[in-house]
């Protein structure tokens, strides 16, 4: 059995092909120049038509958010199940798979009763292989056929993200603000430390619900998980709902009224005391220092 | 005998007994088709929900105006019923009726007496909806209802000028005396009766049979299927959900509903029964904040394809006002978890941030990933006993729960609980870092697979111990430990520390001195509604302070926001639903919001925080703490 690669060169494509080559031996592959803007359908189309012509056992994608959406629609077309999130699959009638479910918290063993399986591969779940030689490409020239209504979904525009700040997920020190704060713009003096400091800026759920800060900025359970050097909490009272999400933070320095406060309990660091006094206290003098 | 008339109804009769049978028989077959649903024990709890329920017309009556309109009209129908006999047969000969019942007085008096009442019933119906317009008609089919309205009152109307004619004819001996509405009537239409007579008959023979064809294609389909529906209605606390049973063949196992073939024949059953009165809706605590979800608006879509959102899914809190509203015993959560189950267990496909919870409760047995050594740290220097692996429960085993142990807030009911135990001389203990999640979040979110993993663990400890009574703070844990592990094989006898407390007051075992201080008492969804236990925490509101009630109280509450997993979920739309209850404690005058739940105290705490309110919140078994340390320190 031979295996055809459509591969644009990247690592995901790569993760995709060392899965793939469990069905045979790579012998031809086509490079395919990424359609440009983005359009999902017409890849789909192209996979379909170079599947059909080539009589393909099973098709392969990275289970990325692009894989998986041009694979579902090349699923939709074929009328075909497609088996996405796999990290282990064995070819055979029906092909037997291993996928992950339910947020990667379990793993399913699965058979794909399909003609043709159509499968993605869940990233970061299989380790690329190196090819013991280069693989030898047999470049084999295909004229697609594209409909214009293949190109009607398409990327039209992309925008980048706004502020281009630091990310809490990475941030080595967070700055964040709890309804102590008292407003919208109240978090000056937070943004200005976290400015200083280099840091990211984050909140309780409490600020979020007030509407003063964005949910993306929010720290907890239901917000992002963060892991700093250095968590600064000003005014945050520390419901477990925003402890759960500061497991992975190393110090944590805790400025509130509330010497009480379960988070001032739990902090490395305390400052009993007005965050409106205190923030900008600590500013200044690091100013000073600088 | 006419032959011509006779032949008329005959043909009439074929006509509709044959589109309506058609019809009948497709939603039957659809019915026949639907999953299993074990709905067919308990025969004397059936009887005894239809007595109250259909025929006690108990639901609607909840509403005074619109209850008395329905039952009105409800009950005048079962007294009409047999004129549709008795006007068929003086269809076909004017001077022939029902042997007996069409001559008796008392019939003829019933009759007059419950047209008029469905008459009114119609015109008070109408009035509701083109008056007072209220919310809850709103994306019901309106245009149906004024219809189905309007054939009802074509059909008393027909029959009362059809009596009135045969009075003013003299035909087959109407009892007139009895009959005053008809007979008063008589008078004005005696210079038309002889064609009004046939007129009126015949009108109300065919309006009666396009009713009949209309039925099964309109939501007023209800009045065939509602007291089936009502029948089939759970009979065991409606706080449990139906388990899956993972060890049936793979092929056979349901995950959920993906779509309408998927639902039980009681879910199917369900749909039909709707009559779009929108009581649901009204009483909705999602609904009420401008979310995605209305209960009625759920059923309905549940009739067609791919007509629920994932928003509305996640919307509900499990919390039951709807399906304690219901008047035809629509089961909504039902729908909801089987909707939840399919997209957690089979799309992967749920709030990200829940996610965190459901790999928590998985990994580490609580919902915020906390260590299980943990699990002691709130009892630290009480003395409370840790029952060790191997050792038999006391009299009492205290299930802490994982709010309880872990939460800050929700902390102190616990630490409350275990001193007025100790105090009143309770054998009791904990199973400190053996006591797991119960699972009730991750059931409520659709995993029922991690559900029963987790019902497994503790149903094999609590075995293991040979737990008889247990005593806990948190009424979820209350729910799943008393109501749903017995279907995994633990059965036990589970008390609300409110109800133990308020029965060590009443022993003398606990003496309170009440306070002048005025609270205003939230009941839980998964005590008040769920589970029934409204009584004893409010005489425990008596033992401490001054009760108020708010609006909602009582099996009628309105939820915190918490339940159905919704505490581990991000509100995004609508408005938050515990401010929402916050600004209905407040605007009681009261000085302290009292509750009995952990989620309850979290999120209402919360709620005050947010609106700025300066009303405390405090468990009940803090509050009785406090009333026992006044009556001590009043007697040294």
């Amino acid at each position: 059995m031979s295996v055809l690669i459509l591969t644009d060169g990247s690592d995901a494509s790569r993760q995709a092909l060392t899965l793939a080559r469990r069905f045979g031996d790579p012998v031809h592959a086509v490079h395919m120049d990424a359609v440009a803007p983005f359009a999902p359908d017409s890849l789909a189309a192209i996979l379909q038509q170079v599947a059909d012509e080539l009589n393909a056992a099973a098709v392969f994608a990275a289970g990325t958010d692009r894989g998986n959406e041009v694979m579902a629609r090349l699923a939709a077309r074929a009328g075909l199940p497609l088996a996405a999130n796999c990290v282990a699959v064995t070819p055979g009638a029906p092909a037997a798979l291993t996928r992950l479910r339910w947020g990667g918290s379990l793993l399913e063993e699965a058979r794909l009763h399909s003609p043709r399986p159509l499968i993605t591969v869940a990233p970061h779940t299989v380790s690329i292989e190196e090819g013991p030689e280069p693989i030898d490409v047999d470049v084999a020239r295909f004229v697609e056929e594209l409909d214009e209504r293949d190109l009607l979904v398409r990327a039209s525009d992309h925008v980048a993200p706004q502020d281009g700040g630091v990310s809490l997920t990475t941030a080595k020190v967070i700055v964040s603000g709890g309804r102590g704060v008292g407003s919208k713009e109240g978090f000056a003096i937070i943004e200005e430390l976290a400015g200083l400091l280099g840091a990211a800026v984050g909140c309780s759920r409490a600020v979020t619900s007030a509407g003063w800060r964005p949910h993306s900025d929010q720290v907890g359970q239901t917000g992002t998980k963060v892991a700093p050097e250095v968590y600064i909490a000003c005014g945050i009272s520390g419901a477990t709902q925003h402890m759960a999400g500061l497991k992975g933070a190393k110090w944590i320095l805790a400025i509130n009224s509330d010497p009480q406060a379960p988070l001032m309990l739990n902090a490395d660091y305390t400052v009993t005391g007005d965050l409106k006094e205190v923030v900008p206290a600590i500013t200044a003098e690091i100013r000073k220092r600088t | 005998m006419n032959i011509a008339q006779a032949t008329a109804l005959a043909l009439a009769l074929a006509v509709a007994g044959t589109l309506f049978g058609r019809r009948a028989w497709t939603l039957y077959r659809l019915l026949r088709s639907g999953k299993p649903a074990a709905r067919f024990d308990d025969v004397r709890a059936r009887a005894r929900a239809e007595a109250t329920v259909v025929v006690g017309q108990s639901k609607l009556l909840q509403r005074l105006l619109p209850g008395l309109m329905h039952a009105a009209i409800f009950w005048g129908f079962l007294v009409l019923f047999p004129t549709i006999v008795i006007a068929m047969t003086g269809a076909v000969d004017p001077r022939s009726t029902l042997p007996w019942l069409g001559a008796q007085g008392w019939y003829a008096l019933l009759v007059d007496v419950f047209a008029l009442l469905v008459l009114i019933g119609v015109i008070t119906a109408l009035v509701i909806r083109k008056v007072q317009r209220p919310a809850r008609f709103k994306g019901s089919h309106l245009g149906e209802a004024d219809l189905i309205l309007a054939l009802i009152a074509g059909i008393v109307t027909t029959l009362l000028l059809w009596h009135a004619s045969q009075i003013a004819l003299r035909l087959n001996d109407y009892p007139a005396p009895w009959a005053p509405i008809s007979e008063s009537l008589s008078h004005v239409v005696a210079p038309v009766a002889p064609v009004l007579e046939r007129v009126a008959v015949w009108a109300h023979v065919l309006i009666i049979l396009s009713f009949l064809v209309y039925l099964p294609y309109s939501k007023h389909l209800h009045i065939l299927v509602a007291a089936f529906n009502v029948y089939f209605g759970r009979t065991r606390s409606p706080g449990r959900i139906e388990p899956i049973d993972f060890e049936r063949p793979e092929a056979e196992v349901r995950f959920g509903s993906a779509r309408a073939s998927d639902m039980t024949w009681k879910q199917m059953l369900d749909t039909m029964s709707c009559t779009e009165c929108g009581r649901c809706q009204d009483v909705c605590p999602a609904y009420a904040t401008g979310k995605a979800l209305s209960p009625k608006l759920l059923i309905m879509a549940m009739r067609v394809p791919n007509a629920v959102s994932d928003d509305i899914v996640w919307d509900c809190v499990t919390c039951g006002a709807c399906v304690r509203e219901c008047p035809v015993g629509i089961e909504h959560i039902d729908h909801v978890i089987d909707l939840r189950r399919n997209l957690v267990m089979v799309e992967s496909r749920f709030p990200e941030e829940a996610g965190t919870m459901l790999r928590d409760v998985d990994r580490t047995s609580n919902p915020w990933g906390k260590p299980q050594a943990d699990r002691v740290q709130w009892a630290e220097g009480l003395g409370v006993r840790v029952l060790q692996p191997g050792e038999r429960a006391p009299e009492v085993l205290f299930w802490v729960g994982c709010a309880p142990a872990f939460d800050e807030r929700a902390r102190k009911a616990a630490i409350s609980t275990a001193k007025l135990m100790q105090m009143a001389g309770v054998d009791f203990a904990i199973l400190g870092p053996r006591e797991g999640c119960t699972g009730d979040p991750a059931r409520r979110m659709g995993d029922e697979y991690t559900f029963q993993r987790l019902a497994g663990e503790n149903v094999a400890t609590l075995n293991g111990a040979a737990v008889k009574k247990i005593v806990t703070t948190c009424p979820h844990c209350f729910n799943t430990l008393g109501k749903e592990y017995s279907d995994f094989g633990g059965t036990y006898e589970v008390v609300h520390h409110t109800q133990f407390l308020a029965d060590l007051v009443h022993e003398g075992k606990l003496a309170p001195m009440p306070s002048e201080q005025t609270i205003t008492y939230h009941d839980s969804c998964y005590l008040a509604r769920h589970n029934d236990v409204r009584a004893a925490p409010r005489e425990l509101v008596s033992a401490v302070g001054q009760a108020i009630e708010m609006p909602r109280n009582r099996e009628r509450t309105f939820c915190c926001g918490a339940g159905g997993a919704r505490m581990w979920m991000e509100e995004k739309r609508g408005r938050p639903i515990n401010q929402e209850r916050v600004r209905e404690a407040v605007a009681t005058g009261a000085e302290t919001l009292a509750v009995a739940c952990p989620f309850c105290t979290v999120m209402l705490d919360d709620g005050m925080r947010e609106t700025g309110a300066k009303m405390q919140v405090f468990d009940l078994a803090t509050l009785l703490a406090e009333a026992v340390e006044r009556r001590r320190a009043l007697a040294t």
